[in-house]
């Protein structure tokens, strides 16, 4: 890309294989808009910030393409495959995994427990094959056990895996998330604010093993208010406010961009 | 708590085995000093288990999947009606068809309303489950009550027969039924201690078998996500859990364990009326499953098994002119102070499920069952 034209006007669409693709969604609260014809595209391969000041509608665009909000107008498409008003386990099963903004913790579980409910479709989810045929179930659950020891090693949280989920500190359970994330081998993972509340040791870390991740292959659409933690990581970032796609650009040009500085600082955006 | 607890029996385990084994000896010392009738001793047994079934019941909707069940009376009087409208020879619809077969209409009504109230309740959050299904207990037992023609109404049914009864050798038996080794008489039963034994070890298959199996779906991953749920629906979904068909398994087995009790108490009791649909019925279950320990299958069986002790010791104790005021008053305000002291004391319940429901090798202990 030629230096002019670093920051696109409004989001950059027409990717070449995107993993997810959202076109001018819509979703009104009564007489708030919280998304105005929002259209964003993740290209595969890429960690993708997504970034806005408060009440830009970041949240509502995670729910909406992962299927907790029903949209009312606009598309949602997944690996090319339309998911628009789907279930949210129906587009998870096409390959998007979210985490959410305050992590969710099972309670009554260990650690490694909770990660053994990534995998998807595990045949010992059924209630018939668990008596008709247990030993697929064993081997199955033998398999996830072994994943979800290395996820546990990988994230450097092993010594946890005995811990009851709920008993964990919230850079902790951040880490917990993205294990259990990776356990379902997912395509795309949205990361709804990762290093929130989280101490900067351990956001770097966590920031390490995102890019370990993406190198592998995964990809990200990341939400974050750490500017220095979003920068660092992501290109492209697109930049949200009032309900649709200001920007969109690499990291260092769309920090110093007008727009988005007065977007920020409250300042006029049109 | 900071870790779980591997392995071995908890000091808390080993003092509810003890009570429990204690309150045995007394039941057993009291049918031999002849101060308790054998047979009585037996129906209590049987009653307990039917609790302890009830108590399953609810507790695979509530204790797993977190889904309010005010209706449990009503999927036990589904259980209860079916078997009776089939077998019993006052029906007023068929009547004089065998129980084997009958057990299976009674679970399929409770599936088919299950099925029904789940549908469209479900989907929603958990307190509209609780609210539709306060109201279908109360549409189930009014109807039985008016429809009369169908029903018998407010008579109820009589002439159930035994679940045994038309089985090849237990059906027909003679009594007194005398005991022969060898051409030598040992000692004879009365009909109502054989009838009462043989429902006994029926009750306790039924209780058995439905424990094996909760407790195999329960540790699986069905149970796993289930559990998930019942935190989080949410997280379920997004982790590509279909939580609406896992919510609905879980509701339809519990209505059908709460109907196998239904099934039992008709050929135990012999006899059903609307009485039996009471919403006290469900109240009573509730706190079984609240006291045992909610989402421990051990737990719901203690909880149901201390609800009769409750209500059978309040009947003892008056009967023998022990204490100045009455059986119900006193029942009700021995629950009400169990709830007090549970909530005060123990708001987990007396066993909670801690490791029982952890698959035994996802803690790593390589404690192999």
């Amino acid at each position: 890309m030629s230096e002019q034209s670093l920051v696109s006007d409004g989001p950059i669409l027409g990717k070449e294989d995107p993993v997810l693709r959202a076109e001018g969604l819509e979703k009104r609260f009564g007489g708030l808009v919280a998304t105005d014809d929002a259209s964003i595209e993740v290209e595969r391969g890429t960690i993708t910030g997504l970034i806005g000041p408060n009440g830009a509608g970041k949240s509502t665009l995670f729910n909406l393409v992962s299927g907790f909000y029903e949209p009312d107008a606009g598309s949602v498409a997944v690996n090319g495959v339309d998911v628009t008003g789907k279930k949210p386990h129906q587009i998870a099963d096409q390959g998007m995994i979210r985490t959410f903004q305050t992590p969710r913790k099972p309670e009554g579980m260990t650690v490694r427990e909770a990660l053994l409910v990534g995998p998807h479709n595990q045949t010992g989810e059924s209630i018939i094959p668990l008596f008709t045929s247990p030993d697929t179930v064993e081997q199955e659950e033998r398999r996830s056990l072994e994943q979800a020891q290395q996820m546990l090693e990988r994230f450097e949280i092993g010594d946890l895996a005995t811990q009851p989920a709920t008993d964990l500190s919230g850079g902790q359970m951040k880490l917990v998330e993205l294990a259990r994330g990776m356990m379902a081998e997912p395509d795309l993972l949205l990361l709804d604010e990762p290093v929130a509340g989280v101490n900067p040791v351990l956001a770097d870390k966590l920031a390490g093993f995102i890019e370990e991740l993406n190198e592998e292959g995964i990809t990200f659409l990341i939400i974050e208010h750490d500017m220095n933690f979003i920068m660092r990581l992501a290109d492209p970032i697109i930049v949200l406010n009032q309900g649709s796609v200001l920007v969109e650009g690499p990291p260092e040009a769309v920090r110093s961009d007008e727009r988005v500085i007065d977007a920020y600082l409250g300042g006029p955006s049109e | 708590m900071s870790t779980l607890d591997v392995g071995g029996y908890s000091p808390r385990e080993k003092g509810v085995a003890g009570l429990l084994g204690a309150l045995a000896a007394l039941l057993l010392l009291a049918v031999i000093t002849g101060f308790l009738a054998p047979a009585y001793l037996l129906y209590l047994v049987g009653l307990s288990a039917m609790y302890m079934l009830l108590s399953m019941g609810l507790n695979v909707q509530w204790g797993y999947g977190g889904m309010i069940n005010f209706s449990v009376a009503a999927f036990f009087g589904l259980g209860a009606y079916g078997t009776a409208l089939l077998t019993a020879s006052g029906s007023p619809i068929s009547g004089g068809v065998s129980p084997i077969v009958a057990l299976f209409g009674g679970l399929g009504l409770a599936a088919v309303l299950a099925v029904i109230i789940g549908y469209p309740t479900l989907k929603l959050r958990d307190d509209y489950l609780a609210i539709a299904s306060l109201g279908l207990a109360e549409v189930v037992r009014i109807f039985i009550l008016n429809e009369s023609q169908w029903t018998a109404g407010s008579a109820g049914l009589t002439g159930i027969p035994l679940f045994f009864s038309d089985w090849p050798v237990l059906g027909d038996l003679t009594y007194p039924y005398v005991f022969n080794v060898g051409g030598t008489s040992l000692f004879y039963m009365s009909q109502s201690v054989v009838t009462s034994a043989l429902n006994v070890v029926l009750v306790t298959v039924i209780v058995a078998a439905v424990y094996l199996f909760l407790r195999r779906i329960h540790q699986s991953p069905w149970g796993r996500v289930l559990r998930t749920i019942r935190t989080d629906e949410d997280l379920a979904e997004t982790l590509g859990k279909n939580t609406f068909a896992f919510k609905m398994q879980a509701f339809v087995i519990g209505s059908l364990i709460m109907a196998l009790a239904g099934v039992f108490y008709s050929h135990l009791v012999l006899f059903v009326s609307p009485q039996d649909l009471q919403p006290i019925t469900t109240f009573y279950v509730w706190v079984a499953v609240i006291l045992g320990g909610t989402g421990s299958d051990r737990g719901a069986m203690l909880g149901g098994f201390t609800i009769v002790a409750i209500q059978q010791g309040t009947r003892f104790m008056t009967d023998t002119g022990a204490l100045p005021i009455g059986a119900a008053p006193l029942r009700l305000m021995l629950v009400g102070l169990l709830i007090i002291f549970i909530v005060r004391l123990r708001p987990e319940g007396i066993l909670p499920p801690e490791r029982e429901l952890i698959w035994p090798d996802s803690l790593g202990g390589g404690r192999n069952e």
